[in-house]
């Protein structure tokens, strides 16, 4: 091998071998990029036009009036987005405590073993299909929550009493109350993950400093984690809203569909999406179509700005 | 296979004369799950004096400081083994660990100001044991503000957030919130590593102060700073205390072959 020289005249090049496609690669990322804006503007345009003929008929009475009947051709929106709105809001409710404690106890306290299988299957529970949900809501809790709650409470309430207006409702489990448990189980393993993943980033030092004054697992908890995210978290509460607000199948099967204002916990009811799921295939007139196209743009517009909301208080946790 | 020290290996430790010991690590053992990190550590504390521990990075020092207030029962699979002795109690048992780190306190390499304003960031390990009135909370924060030379250059904006505070504010807020719970003992792991020359002349200036009220062990990786602040060093290697004693001694006359090379400069 002495033969070799160590030392050797330097290579002269031209250019680099990949130069010529340098401007191909760029120009294929741009387009793909601007593909996607474009399909997001093409949307909502396309909403806006399907839906004008029934927004420019019944102006701002679309939101506000709850008659919404096909045959008379009147359509107001009222019913289906107070429906949306209640459910989502009472998902949360009903999620956001025991996500934080599925995460907290993930970072906190679950043996650093045991935490990494479960986190992990508390995610993949965040990907199953939402129809499964939806049918095992029907099957499964309707039934189960009309014969050991619904029943037992109308048989127990005094008449005449608040209660009474409060669990209004034909007993068959199908209505605003159990939609919104079935959507509180759909957000519940997103919640958790994403708040396992936000206290992840409180720096181990933080903590550290915390529990080296003498604090308790739940005083770090709540006086230092859970401060330190504060933006981060509420962000992720309004990335789980808007997943709740958008929901389709599994609410479709659960929540009565009804048009109107749901009267009490225990009414049947609408969702923006769900409305637009049972109808658009007997949507034969001009008006009701249009009608399912504007609340289709409603329900973009809504969930479009808690997301945007949502991400602008994410980014600002990160950049704290 | 690194080379066996063990078999070589003989501890200098200069036992203090006629000084009162506020903690004594005995044949001390630490283990991040099957990986032995510490071995047979001994080792007195001296109350009321600056104990500096040095060696070069991975030597077990921070592992030491972190055995003191049993930081690492955080974490699962660490265990330490042998005792540490605290006025009679073996530390290493004690069951009420939240009350033991609140009587001796932690500093970290990074300031750790908690997501609050620079007066609750004081106020809240206080908070944590006792109620006071407004009044009094008052007085203890200033009284620790001022004793982490931080009371001048913060007192007009208490409210402010703590982490509004440039790196060796924070820093000195993280020491007047370890010493407002007023705890035995301070433990100061790399304190000022992530700080500037000017900072850090502050802090060791503070250090100096604080030694007649607490009982202060810092690891640091700067021998000036052990040199400049410290009453005892001691010098680790390889996860074994080999050498301890007064500091001017460990820089004048070192006794152990590896103590000697450590501090020339030959390795570390």
């Amino acid at each position: 091998m002495a033969d070799i020289p160590l030392t050797a005249p330097r290579p002269t090049r031209a250019a680099s071998k990949g130069a010529w496609f340098d401007p191909i690669f760029q120009f294929a990322c741009l387009s793909a990029a601007t593909l996607l804006l474009a399909a997001l503007g093409g949307i909502i345009v396309s909403l806006a036009i399907g839906g004008w003929p029934a927004l420019h008929k019944f102006g701002l009475g679309f939101f506000t009036d709850t008659t919404w009947n096909p045959v008379t051709e009147v359509y107001g929106a009222a019913g289906p987005i107070a429906g949306t709105l209640i459910t989502s809001a009472l998902a949360l409710i009903l999620a956001l405590p025991i996500a934080l404690g599925v995460s907290v106890f993930l970072v906190e306290f679950c043996p650093r073993r045991a935490a990494q299988p479960i986190a992990i299957a508390v995610e993949l529970l965040a990907g199953i299909p939402s129809i499964v949900y939806g049918m095992w809501g029907l099957f499964v809790l309707a039934p189960w929550f009309a014969l050991h709650v619904q029943l037992p409470l109308m048989m127990n309430i005094p008449a005449g009493s608040v209660w009474e207006k409060v669990f209004y409702g034909v007993p068959n489990g199908a209505n605003i109350f159990t939609a919104s448990l079935i959507l509180a189980v759909m957000i519940l393993p997103y919640m958790a993950a994403v708040f396992r993943e936000l206290f992840l980033t409180v720096p181990a030092q933080v903590r550290e400093s915390a529990y080296g004054i003498g604090c308790t697992p739940f005083e770090v908890v709540r006086s230092v984690t859970i401060p330190y995210v504060r933006s981060g978290m509420v962000g992720v509460i309004m990335l789980g809203l808007g997943r709740a607000l958008g929901e389709t199948m599994a609410v479709t099967f659960i929540i009565g569909n009804a048009h109107g204002l749901p009267q009490s916990l225990f009414d049947s009811g609408s969702t923006l999406a769900s409305t637009i799921a049972n109808e658009f295939t007997e949507a034969t007139g001009e008006m009701h179509t249009a009608a399912l196209t504007a609340l289709g743009l409603v329900l973009f517009v809504i969930t479009f700005s808690v997301l945007a909301v949502a991400r602008a208080l994410l980014l600002r946790q990160r950049q704290d | 296979m690194t080379k066996p020290v063990s078999t070589e290996f003989l501890p200098h430790i200069l036992e203090p004369v006629g000084e009162s010991v506020a903690l004594r690590a005995k044949g001390l053992d630490f283990f991040y799950g099957k990986t032995q990190a510490l071995f047979g550590v001994d080792l007195p504390i001296v109350r009321n004096q600056v104990t500096a521990l040095i060696g070069p990075s991975g030597c077990g020092k921070s592992t030491l400081l972190r055995t003191f207030n049993r930081m690492y029962d955080l974490y699962p699979g660490q265990r330490a083994t042998g005792t540490i002795d605290h006025e009679g109690e073996n530390l290493l048992a004690v069951k009420d660990i939240a009350k033991l780190r609140s009587r001796i306190g932690m500093v970290f390499q990074k300031p750790t100001p908690f997501p609050m304003s620079i007066y609750d960031n004081v106020a809240f390990g206080v908070r944590l044991y006792e109620s006071k009135s407004r009044k009094d909370m008052d007085e203890v924060v200033e009284k620790a503000l001022r004793r982490a030379a931080l009371w001048d250059e913060v007192k007009d904006k208490l409210q402010a957030s703590g982490l509004s505070l440039s790196g060796g504010q924070q820093q000195r807020l993280c020491v007047a919130r370890g010493i407002a719970v007023e705890p035995e003992i301070l433990l100061l792991d790399e304190p000022a590593s992530a700080l500037d020359p000017i900072s850090t002349a502050k802090l060791e200036q503070t250090i100096g102060e604080l030694k007649s009220d607490f009982t202060i062990v810092i690891v640091t990786h700067n021998l000036g700073q052990a040199a400049r602040i410290s009453d005892n060093t001691g010098f680790m290697y390889l996860g074994r205390m080999v050498e301890f004693t007064p500091t001017s001694d460990m820089f004048m006359k070192p006794q152990a072959q590896q103590t000697q090379d450590y501090i020339s400069g030959r390795f570390g």
